[in-house]
């Protein structure tokens, strides 16, 4: 999870457009900002989507979808939008993008939309999506708060697939619904896949990040 | 003796700064403070002298326990011994390794939770759930707020409250029926193979009532050490007398939990049992004795343990009597831990007011 930017939305944005500083954007939103392990917000569907690594990795397209796209449109509207508008401008566009991303699901892929429940339409109000779009999209040009939306949707789904990993890996002995641990020798820790599990697995999974981090930092002084 | 000293002192050199070992310096000091006097001498002042050490105080409890534990032996045999060995092995290697990696030393309050943890689970629970459960009440219930003295919560309950959560079918099925005669299952060695039987809480429930003699003697079943109340009192008696128990949590639980059960039992005969019974049945005497005084985890201020008993006793009756769950005890002493920092305050406050107003 730390240093790998992956190298094909590096290369999208080549030099000019971004000012090279994709690399450095993408590290941020994924690692040294990572919005749930240092920022603790969207700590609320990282709780409740993660019983399951199906769940969490969609989940974690739709947050990547969602943010990228509104980060794009805020950015592009970001002189045209008067300053005291702003925040329903910005809650109106990021809604549009949820419902869309909803309707998809509810056409193509109803079953994961009826497991999901109220989450995706509850992206609407989560803050990492607002907040990218308020700190960073207002101020910045789309390419760059296009990369910035990914990087940071990227850390979100990343903390959400690892803790859905274990979640389901120990709580049901399954993975993608496939059973890894057979119910002949395993029997499933039934908390892993209620919500004291969750609060467990994200608690472990700040403590080893705030871990490694101060350790990494020293070491790059 | 003087050759377990011999070698002591000859190993001593190799976990020394500078010794091969180093790192393992916890162990040795372990060891050595077992068996003997640590041969350390403070260096520099204060130099206090109580006869109370940690030390002495975990002592007390372990001697408290010895009732429970031999009653533990009676009615569920010498598997009593294997969960017990599990339970301090599996515990002691987390203990061991954030001492070693903290470089401090190994606390003796694990002493304690190593021997209270396999008495309040169910007799026949399989051995690995009884290292996972140890090894998780140790380590996030004690060692990752700081260790011994920093803990909020009681480490062998979180670790019972992990087990209960995530194995609950395990859990309710391996009550194994106690023995009688004079040497009860001393000989034997049971496992679930033996035959279980639902605990007189969960009985109770479906309309099946365990007499009150049994509860008190301890012939029915439940975890390994709560069953027999006498044992429990006469252990629970000796640490309250020796002051290591606070008199009044113990007081406040059973206070509260009678007064709120006789209540309760006049205003609604049919939903809860009558007070005599639920005193005896279940974890509420080994609770009150042995886990929610533990100083720790309980309130310091005198107002501060009264409300947190109160808090206790009736959260005990009401999860019993009230909800899905036969047993309450366990999560009414968590609720407890989680309320003492604030009673304390409270009580600090309250104190503070008085003092100001006569001043």
């Amino acid at each position: 999870m730390s240093n790998s930017a992956p190298p094909a939305i590096g290369g999208a944005c080549g030099q000019g457009l971004c000012g090279g500083k994709c690399k450095e954007i993408l590290r941020e939103g994924v690692w040294g900002n990572n919005p749930i392990s240092i920022q603790i917000l969207g700590v609320c569907s990282a709780l409740a989507v993660t019983n399951k690594l199906e769940n969490s990795i969609v989940m974690g397209v739709a947050l990547i979808f969602v943010c990228a796209m509104s980060n794009l449109l805020v950015s592009l509207l970001r002189n045209a939008t008067p300053r005291r508008i702003r925040m329903i401008a910005e809650v109106a566009i990021i809604a549009t993008f949820v419902i869309v991303f909803d309707l998809f699901l509810k056409a193509f892929y109803f079953e994961m939309s009826k497991s999901l429940g109220p989450y995706v339409g509850l992206i609407i109000t989560n803050c990492i999506v607002m907040g990218r779009a308020e700190a960073y999209a207002l101020r910045n040009p789309p390419m760059m708060a296009v990369v910035d939306g990914v990087a940071n949707g990227l850390g979100y789904a990343a903390v959400l697939v690892i803790i859905g990993f274990f979640r389901e890996l120990i709580g049901s002995g399954k993975l993608l619904d496939i059973v890894v641990l057979s119910d002949n020798w395993y029997i499933p820790n039934q908390m892993m896949i209620l919500a004291p599990g969750a609060f467990l697995a994200l608690g472990f999974l700040i403590a080893l990040a705030n871990y490694i981090k101060p350790r990494q930092e020293e070491e790059t002084k | 003796m003087r050759l377990l000293l011999g070698i002591l002192d000859r190993v001593r050199p190799i976990f020394e700064d500078g010794g091969k070992l180093r790192p393992m310096k916890p162990v040795f000091d372990a060891t050595e403070n077992f068996f003997y006097a640590p041969s350390a001498r403070t260096q520099n002042a204060p130099h206090i002298r109580d006869p109370l050490d940690l030390k002495r105080f975990m002592s007390m409890v372990i001697i408290g326990l010895a009732p429970c534990v031999v009653a533990a032996f009676y009615f569920f045999g010498l598997r009593m011994l294997a969960m017990i060995v599990v339970s301090y092995a599996a515990g002691g290697a987390v203990e061991m390794l954030f001492a070693v990696v903290r470089k401090e030393e190994i606390n003796e309050g694990f002493l304690v939770t190593g021997l209270i943890f396999p008495l309040i689970l169910p007799p026949g629970l399989p051995l690995w759930i009884v290292a996972v459960g140890v090894a998780f009440g140790v380590l996030v219930g004690k060692e990752i707020f700081g260790g011994t003295g920093r803990n909020p919560f009681n480490p062998a309950l979180v670790g019972r409250c992990f087990l209960v959560l995530g194995y609950p079918g395990v859990m309710s099925a391996t009550y194994i029926v106690p023995g009688s005669g004079p040497l009860g299952r001393l000989t034997e060695y049971v496992g679930v193979e033996a035959m279980t039987r639902a605990t007189p809480l969960a009985e109770a429930k479906q309309g099946v009532v365990a007499p009150i003699a049994d509860l008190f003697w301890g012939n029915v079943t439940g975890s390994a050490g709560e069953t027999a109340a006498i044992a429990i009192i006469v252990g629970g008696v000796f640490l309250v007398l020796t002051r290591v128990a606070n008199w009044r949590t113990v007081a406040g639980i059973i206070g509260s939990f009678t007064v709120l059960g006789l209540v309760l039992h006049y205003a609604r005969p049919d939903d809860f049992a009558p007070v005599g019974w639920h005193l005896l049945a279940g974890g509420l005497l080994f609770g009150a004795f042995f886990m929610a005084t533990d100083p720790v985890t309980s309130p310091i201020t005198n107002g501060g343990k009264w409300a947190y008993a109160v808090i206790i006793g009736a959260a005990t009756l009401l999860i019993r009597n009230l909800t899905g769950y036969v047993e309450g005890m366990m999560f009414a002493i968590l609720l407890g831990n989680i309320a003492a920092p604030v009673l304390d305050d409270v009580a600090v406050r309250l104190r503070l007011r008085r003092l100001q107003h006569e001043g």
